[in-house]
């Protein structure tokens, strides 16, 4: 297919031209909407959940009622723009998803892998954001309930945020033992190895459930700085070898060709 | 082993480079667990010190002894494996393995102890470190056993017997061990 797209007159100088020719000839544009999908939704998570929610890093596990209820009045409206904003775009996960089960299905391995993780991916967005970004809502939206439940649904919230970690677990386990079989070399295998590194993340914010201060509560050192911070790393390695992994894509079946070394 | 060494002029160091590139990440989060402690620690230094005094200094030694001796035999075992005498490596990889079995049931003798005394993960700050550290340690004694296995599963083939794969399983084992020294120091000595 490559081929065939290499016969065809060079894409035209302008921008909207330039668009427009890779849209009807490019074999890969499909990987490449996929894989800007995954960027961009990523940028809006970070806005979002960083900047309007004031989710990350979340507040304290240890205040009263009251000063609950104000968390609530002081982020009313970022609350309310910025979970609008996920539930309109929370679906795009499921390109990230399935660009990271293609990157299983152009691997040596079984099928079976990509099957399972796209599984178990498609209810990751439930712990690790509907739940909280629905609650906080809910709580943004009912300020003259009972300051108890106020303080229920924020406690909920970051439990369910910060501490939920069986979907990622398995779901990086999945990926993990899928790389370290393939003998496609699809990725290198240090990128098997920091997989393990996530995966205990999701391992080392156990304690935040029992823990109300301290770095292992669900706004510690430990829990939330250092795990998210492997995250970020692990997050900012797979996009980037998942955008390589389009590169190099050949659509063939056998080992993807290494890129060009640049002279 | 100098004349081995000799020969492979092109490998500048041992096992994959990306067990080394694990094994900085891994580090680089430990670190900031041992910070952690120490942080904690300098804030309330009395609680430390009276909580340390409960724990076993000779636990703490015994299982040192144990994970040292184990890093010695895998690296005997690494050594028999480039000269070839892969049975003998394969026997010194199953001790090795059986010293993070040792380990293992040590630990969770001392932990069981613990709680009986009342010391619970839940007790204070200090036994709460305790438990993590400790405990994260075992998941990477455990994550070794499917490395060491690895190294055996290599060794038994002739068609596999990749001297790389083997070295990189001795790496990750020797990381267990050099991280277990450092949580003993932390833990069990400093004062």
């Amino acid at each position: 297919m490559s081929a065939v797209a290499s016969e065809l007159a060079a894409p035209p100088a302008s921008l909207v031209g330039r668009i427009g020719w890779h849209w009807k000839h490019n074999p890969k544009i499909e990987l490449w909407i996929m894989w800007w999908a995954m960027v961009c939704f990523y940028q809006l998570f970070g806005v979002v959940f960083a900047l309007m929610t004031r989710v990350m890093p979340p507040p304290a596990p240890w205040w009263d009622q009251a000063r609950i209820v104000q968390w609530f009045n002081d982020n009313h409206y970022g609350l309310l723009w910025g979970f609008g904003i996920i539930f309109l775009v929370a679906g795009i996960t499921a390109s990230m998803n399935a660009l990271i089960a293609y990157s299983m299905t152009r691997m040596s391995v079984s099928r079976a892998f990509s099957y399972i993780y796209v599984a178990i991916y498609s209810l990751a967005t439930l712990p690790g954001m509907l739940l909280t970004a629905i609650f906080l809502t809910v709580g943004a939206l009912r300020p003259d309930r009972d300051p108890a439940v106020i303080s229920w649904l924020y406690d909920a919230s970051f439990t369910a945020f910060v501490g939920t970690m069986g979907v990622f677990l398995i779901g990086t386990s999945v990926w993990m033992l899928a790389v370290l079989l393939d003998k496609n070399r699809v990725f290198p295998l240090w990128f098997a190895y920091l997989n393990i590194c996530n995966l205990l993340t999701e391992i080392v914010v156990a304690p935040m459930w029992i823990f109300k201060e301290g770095p292992f509560a669900w706004n510690g050192i430990i829990a939330f700085w250092v795990d998210t911070l492997v995250f970020v790393v692990y997050t900012i390695a797979f996009i980037t070898l998942l955008r390589r992994l389009i590169v190099r894509e050949d659509f063939g079946d056998g080992p993807l060709p290494e890129l060009e070394q640049r002279t | 082993m100098s004349t081995i060494v000799a020969t492979n002029a092109e490998r500048s160091v041992p096992g994959q480079i990306d067990i080394w590139y694990f094994v900085l990440v891994e580090v680089v989060i430990f670190s900031s667990y041992f910070i952690t402690y120490m942080l904690y620690r300098i804030w309330d230094p009395a609680l430390y010190l009276e909580s340390q005094a409960h724990l076993s200094q000779n636990f703490g030694a015994l299982n040192t002894v144990i994970l040292l001796v184990s890093s010695w035999l895998i690296a005997r075992g690494v050594q028999a494996a480039r000269e070839q005498r892969y049975e003998s490596a394969q026997n010194l990889v199953g001790m090795t393995i059986l010293c993070g079995v040792l380990f293992i049931i040590s630990k969770l003798f001392e932990w069981s102890s613990k709680i009986q005394q009342g010391f619970e993960f839940s007790t204070n700050q200090f036994f709460s470190f305790y438990y993590f550290l400790t405990g994260i340690h075992v998941l990477h004694v455990l994550i070794g056993f499917v490395f060491l296995s690895v190294v055996i599963y290599q060794l038994r083939s002739p068609q596999r017997r990749s001297i790389k794969v083997i070295e990189s399983g001795a790496i990750y084992w020797h990381m267990v061990d050099f991280l277990w020294v450092i949580i003993f120091a932390l833990l069990y000595v400093m004062r």
